[in-house]
């Protein structure tokens, strides 16, 4: 995917990038849907006589869940901007010289942005609308859809 | 494919027009170097004029009334029973391109959908943010800077 080469793009506000982040929270979600199925059809052929649907712990899950998100957050920024949130809403994640994130800087991102998600609600106070993880990482997200 | 189970027979060929000495002699006048003009437009003109008497005499016939008054039942339940109603259905379905429809329908349908929201979350941001800006006392439109 292409990054725009436009510095005057408008930052995207506080309410499409919630939007945005709870599509992101979906999409993680079903995917680990799809790593547990795949764990018990796993169990299931293994130990057929014995087979018990696994219990989920609360550590491991939370474990899981993390480096699955944090992969598939910094995955899609690093690639291309963008996540399934923020392809719906019209957005793209660019760097400080509006060019795709670093894969470090992504990844740090986006454990930043699953270790404490309340910093996105600072895009409603900040003058340029960044939140914390964009004032740390030098990160902007900005509207890519024609209007 | 087959439509119509019996097959009809060929219809008998126009014959063609029988030999007038009028027309020929209207020709004739057509052709002669300073009235044939005259000719000409008058015979534009009769043929506008019939063309409108019958569209006119087209308009006040009812067809459907007519074969239904003038034909017997017998006759239309014959021609019905001898056309393959299946096939010809299938053929139409055949003929129209459904899938393709359904998929450009459902596109404009989705690019619309995506833009109204799109469009819609960008007014929400800037209504958030010129609430946020009056009450913290800034000056609006700033946060488009990048």
């Amino acid at each position: 995917m292409t990054v725009r080469d436009d510095r005057t793009a408008r930052t995207a506000g506080v309410v499409s990038r919630t939007v945005a982040a709870l599509i992101d929270l979906a999409v993680v979600g079903g995917l680990l849907g799809l790593l547990y199925i795949g764990l018990v059809l796993t169990k299931l052929a293994l130990n057929p006589g014995s087979f018990r649907f696994p219990a989920l712990e609360l550590v491991f899950t939370g474990l899981v869940g993390f480096v699955v998100a944090v992969l598939y957050l910094g995955g899609c920024w690093s690639v291309s901007g963008r996540t399934a949130g923020a392809a719906v809403m019209g957005l793209q994640v660019l760097g400080r010289h509006s060019d795709l994130l670093k894969p470090p800087a992504a990844f740090l991102r986006g454990a930043a942005c699953v270790v404490f998600p309340l910093g996105l609600a600072w895009v409603a106070l900040d003058q340029h609308r960044r939140s914390l993880q964009d004032n740390v990482f030098g990160s902007r997200v900005v509207y890519v859809h024609p209007c | 494919m087959t439509l119509v189970n019996a097959p009809l027979p060929p219809l008998p060929e126009r014959p063609p027009p029988a030999p007038s000495v009028l027309v020929d002699v209207y020709r004739a006048c057509e052709a002669l170097p300073v009235v044939g003009s005259l000719f000409t437009r008058g015979k534009r003109e009769a043929q506008a004029l019939l063309s409108l008497i019958v569209a006119a005499v087209l308009d006040e016939l009812d067809l459907t009334a007519i074969v239904r008054d003038r034909l017997p039942a017998e006759a239309i339940e014959t021609v019905i029973a001898r056309i393959d109603l299946v096939a010809l259905a299938d053929e139409v379905i055949n003929g129209v391109d459904l899938p393709a429809i359904i998929r450009g329908s459902t596109n404009s349908v989705t690019a619309e959908v995506m833009t109204d929201v799109r469009t819609q979350g960008e007014r929400a941001d800037d209504a958030v943010s010129g609430f946020v800006d009056r009450v913290l006392g800034r000056r609006q439109g700033s946060h488009d800077r990048p």
